[in-house]
C-alpha cells in the first residue's frame, strides 16, 4: 500500500471511531484495521481522545429512583436466574462416603467435625443476638455468623481460583445435601463469602471448587467442612 | 449483605466483572455508584431530558447486566465500554424519537446546546470540577472542529449527514474530525487536556 492509500483509511479512522460512518463504510475500515498494523497503531493512538468525550458532559446526579429501579430488576433477575435449579441440586449426603469420593473428602469432613468440637470455645453471640462460630481448618478461617433464619460463611486465606472456577457452598439437611444458590470466588486477600438464606435444620457446611456456573452436586474436595451448632 | 458489599468495593471494575457475569448484584451495585452518575449525565447530554436519559440509562446497565460477559479487558477500560454502551443506548432513543436519524432541518446550535437549565446545588458543582478540565479539551479546539466532533459522537450523526447540515464536502467533514481528534489526544499527551 502506498502513502497516499494509506492517508485515505487514515483520514477514516477519525469518522470511525466516532461512529460517523456509514454502515457499509465502517465495514471496510474493520476489514482494513485487520491487516494494516500502522491504522490499528492510529487507532490505539485515537482512542483516549474518544475516551474524553463522554467524560466531558457537565455531571449531574442520578435520581434516587434510578438506582432503585435498577436494582429492583436486577436482584429480581437474579432470583429468578437461581431459583428453578434449586430442586435438581438436592442428593443423598451419602455420596461422600462412595470410594469414588476418595478418603481424601471423609477424611476433611471429619476434621472439619472435629475442628468444630476442638474450637467450640469458638462460638459465641454474635452481634444483634446472633450466633457466630469461628474455626480454622487447614490454611482456612471460617466464621458461621448466624442471624435469625439465615447465615453468612465466611472463609479467609482461601487460595486464587484459575478463572474457569468457583466456589459453591452446601449445606446437609434431613440427610440431603442442597446447593447453596449464590456462587462466590476469593478477592485478591484471599477472602470469599456467601450467605444462606435458610439455616433451619442445616447440620453441615460445605465448600467445593466447581466449574464456573456450579455444579448440581459437589465434583470436587471440599476446601472447608464444619458441623454447625444446634 | 453489608460485609459482601464492602468486599465488592474493595475491587476494581475489572474484578467486578467476572462476579456481575456470575449474576452477583451487590458486584453490579458497585459498578452502578461508580458510573451511574457518568452514566447518566451522557445520556442526558445525548437525549436532552431527565426521563428519557433515566430510560436510556436504565436500559444500558440492564443490558450490561444481563451480557457482562461480553466486556473485553484488552479492548480498554469497563468505564469506557459502559460509557459507549450508554452512547449507543442513547443514540438509538434519538433515532427511534425521530422516527430513523436525527433531524437534517436543524439548528446545529440548538442541537449541540440542549442542555436545559438545572437546579444547581453544591454538590453538583463539585462534580461538575473534572468534567470542567475535560470540556476545556473540547473547548480548545477551533469550532469548525468541535462542532462535527459533537454532531457525532453527543448527535448521532454521519459524515454525510453533517456534511449536508454544514453544507461542506464530506472530506472537509471527516478532515475536521480527524484534526479535531488529534489535537486533543495531543493535548492528553502533553498533560494539557
Amino acid at each position: 500500500m502506498n502513502a497516499s492509500d494509506h492517508n485515505r483509511w487514515s483520514e477514516d479512522l477519525a469518522a470511525f471511531v466516532l461512529g460517523a460512518l456509514e454502515r457499509e463504510e465502517a465495514a471496510a475500515v474493520e476489514r482494513h484495521l485487520e491487516g494494516c498494523a500502522r491504522c490499528q497503531e492510529e487507532m490505539r493512538w485515537l482512542a483516549p481522545a474518544l475516551q474524553t468525550l463522554p467524560e466531558s458532559v457537565e455531571r449531574l446526579e442520578p435520581p434516587p429512583q434510578l438506582r432503585e429501579s435498577l436494582m429492583a430488576e436486577v436482584r429480581e433477575d437474579a432470583r429468578a436466574a437461581r431459583a428453578p435449579a434449586r430442586p435438581a441440586r438436592t442428593r443423598s449426603w451419602g455420596w461422600l462416603l462412595k470410594p469414588a469420593a476418595g478418603f481424601a473428602v471423609v477424611a476433611l469432613l471429619v476434621a472439619g467435625v472435629v475442628g468444630y468440637e476442638v474450637g467450640k470455645d469458638g462460638s459465641g453471640g454474635g452481634e444483634g443476638g446472633g450466633t457466630t462460630v469461628e474455626r480454622q481448618l487447614g490454611d482456612i478461617d471460617v466464621k458461621m455468623v448466624q442471624e435469625g433464619n439465615s447465615g453468612t460463611l465466611e472463609l479467609a486465606g482461601v487460595h486464587q481460583l484459575p478463572p474457569d472456577k468457583v466456589l459453591e457452598a452446601w449445606v446437609e439437611r434431613d440427610g440431603q445435601v442442597e446447593a447453596v444458590p449464590a456462587l462466590f470466588v476469593p478477592d485478591r486477600e484471599g477472602q470469599a463469602e456467601t450467605r444462606i438464606a435458610d439455616m433451619s435444620g442445616v447440620a453441615v457446611v460445605m465448600v467445593t471448587e466447581e466449574p464456573q456456573g456450579g455444579s448440581d452436586q459437589p465434583t470436587g474436595e471440599p476446601i472447608m467442612t464444619m458441623k454447625v451448632p444446634s | 449483605m453489608a460485609v459482601r458489599r464492602e468486599k465488592a468495593e474493595r475491587l476494581a471494575d475489572e474484578d467486578l466483572m467476572p462476579l456481575v457475569g456470575r449474576k452477583d448484584p451487590e458486584a453490579f451495585e458497585v459498578l452502578f455508584d461508580r458510573h451511574g452518575g457518568a452514566a447518566y449525565s451522557l445520556a442526558y447530554r445525548i437525549v436532552g431530558d431527565r426521563a428519557a436519559a433515566e430510560e436510556v440509562t436504565q436500559e444500558a446497565f440492564i443490558s450490561v447486566w444481563r451480557s457482562g460477559a461480553r466486556f473485553d479487558a484488552t479492548r480498554g477500560s469497563v468505564r469506557s465500554w459502559l460509557l459507549s454502551v450508554v452512547r449507543n443506548r442513547a443514540i438509538d432513543f434519538l433515532r427511534s424519537r425521530a422516527g430513523k436519524a436525527p433531524k437534517l432541518t436543524f439548528d446545529d446550535d440548538s442541537v449541540l446546546e440542549q442542555r436545559p437549565a438545572q437546579e444547581r446545588t453544591e454538590e453538583e458543582a463539585l462534580q461538575r470540577e473534572t468534567s470542567a478540565e475535560l470540556r476545556g479539551a473540547l473547548g480548545k479546539l477551533p469550532g469548525e472542529q468541535s462542532k462535527v466532533i459533537e454532531l457525532a459522537y453527543f448527535g448521532g450523526f454521519s459524515h454525510s449527514e453533517i456534511a449536508q447540515m454544514l453544507n461542506l464536502p464530506m472530506g472537509t467533514v471527516k478532515g475536521r474530525m480527524r484534526l479535531g481528534l488529534e489535537k486533543i489526544r495531543g493535548d492528553l499527551a502533553e498533560g494539557l487536556a
